[in-house]
């Protein structure tokens, strides 16, 4: 946290190293958290470039006395997310759990047969349908918590939400989510 | 406690959040109630799902489209771009070339009939190089038809040697031996002689034309 405040302080000077290195600090986490919440690779690389851009952009208007740089980022992130989801939502094709594809590509565990493999990737297929086939606020929600590994407190500061809420979310979230995945292995 | 609130709690009981009394009243349920039972396992299923998501790797042209939409491009430093210029030079592949052609210049110069060490206005004219590797060519082709013409000779003298020589070697095996002294005696003489004499013109011969 301390690195990230002091790495902001020197973007603000103009420092552009210190820019870079902030960047190859977060990327990495928004770029998943966009592919977790559209379950395209293509989008999640567009959407990361223009979360980074508008965190340049206002940068300045960061204060570290309401929370850390990593919970604005994500705050930041997740306020982009649900645009970009209402502004596509009149082009997206409403879809079956049996038409959805996805594909996800793993680095094999070593010493993995392959059908354990096989199976390990078809379960991650499954739960990424099945995240996309929740609504936006539980969506984000479960993958904040459970995918993120963020606490409830600082999914409350980025949801703008009372923890109540939050708890409640990831809760019928996560119930949903485990209907989803067991019905579509039946 | 009925299937709502086992619903209500099921994310506080797997996170351990529940007290020890509301446990208790859960775990009674559970015992009880299979289709709460396998609700538990699902969702204990998926979580587990999300714990063992691996992280994706972003593309690695990512990073620098943000940094060219955000900062420009950036300028390295005259170092890192004199490490970029220098950093194919440093492979062994290059080594290589460069070995080779220094072989095939000093082949070249050798060729030429160069002095490095003696170089004067004229050896810098491409006409004489050419001159000079000419005339080694052309020396090199003589001294080498001359080597050939001149094992010929050897071969040629060689063989006519190796024809006389078992001839020489039959005839007093192939002959009865004969009684000492006599005309006989005298005419084996004379062919043994002449035999010697022959060998001897024909050996010299041969001696003189291996000479070089």
């Amino acid at each position: 946290m301390e690195q990230d405040h002091e790495l902001v302080k020197q973007c603000l000077t103009g420092d552009n190293l210190a820019w870079e290195n902030l960047l190859h600090l977060h990327s990495r986490k928004i770029y998943n958290l966009c592919y977790r919440f559209t379950g395209r690779r293509e989008d999640a690389d567009d959407l990361t470039q223009e979360v980074f851009i508008k965190i340049f952009q206002t940068l300045k208007s960061f204060d570290p006395a309401q929370g850390s740089f990593s919970t604005w980022l994500n705050r930041v992130a997740r306020n982009h997310l649900v645009d970009h989801y209402r502004r596509t939502k009149k082009d997206r094709v409403t879809s079956s759990l049996e038409e959805t594809s996805v594909r996800i590509e793993e680095k094999p565990a070593r010493g993995e047969h392959p059908i354990e493999r096989l199976e390990h990737r078809e379960r991650h297929e499954a739960l990424q349908a099945a995240l996309e086939h929740l609504s936006p606020e539980l969506r984000e929600a479960v993958i904040l918590r459970d995918l993120q590994d963020l606490d409830y407190a600082e999914i409350a500061q980025v949801l703008s939400v009372p923890q109540g809420t939050v708890k409640s979310r990831i809760n019928r979230g996560r119930l949903e989510l485990a209907r989803l995945i067991k019905r579509m292995d039946e | 406690m009925t299937h709502l609130e086992i619903e209500h709690l099921a994310s506080d009981y797997l996170e351990g959040q529940l007290d020890a009394a509301a446990r208790a009243q859960m775990e009674k349920h559970l015992d009880a109630c299979e289709e709460c039972r396998g609700l538990m396992g699902s969702l204990r299923e998926a979580l587990d799902l999300c714990h063992t998501a691996e992280a994706l790797e972003p593309p690695p042209w990512m990073v620098p489209n943000i940094l060219r939409a955000t900062i420009g491009e950036s300028r390295p430093a005259f170092s890192e771009r004199l490490q970029a210029f220098l950093r194919p030079v440093f492979q062994l592949r290059v080594a290589y070339t460069v070995a080779m052609a220094v072989f095939s210049i000093s082949i070249l110069i050798n060729a030429s009939g160069l002095n490095v060490r003696k170089l004067r206005l004229s050896d810098l004219n491409p006409g004489t190089w050419f001159y000079r590797a000419n005339q080694a060519g052309h020396l090199l082709a003589a001294r080498a038809e001359r080597f050939y013409y001149d094992l010929r000779v050897v071969y040629e003298i060689e063989s006519r040697l190796s024809q006389l020589r078992p001839s020489n070697a039959r005839k007093p095996a192939s002959e009865p031996a004969r009684p000492a002294g006599g005309a006989s005696d005298k005419g084996v003489a004379r062919d043994s002689q002449m035999a010697w004499i022959g060998t001897s013109k024909i050996d010299r011969l041969a001696a003189s034309a291996r000479k070089p």
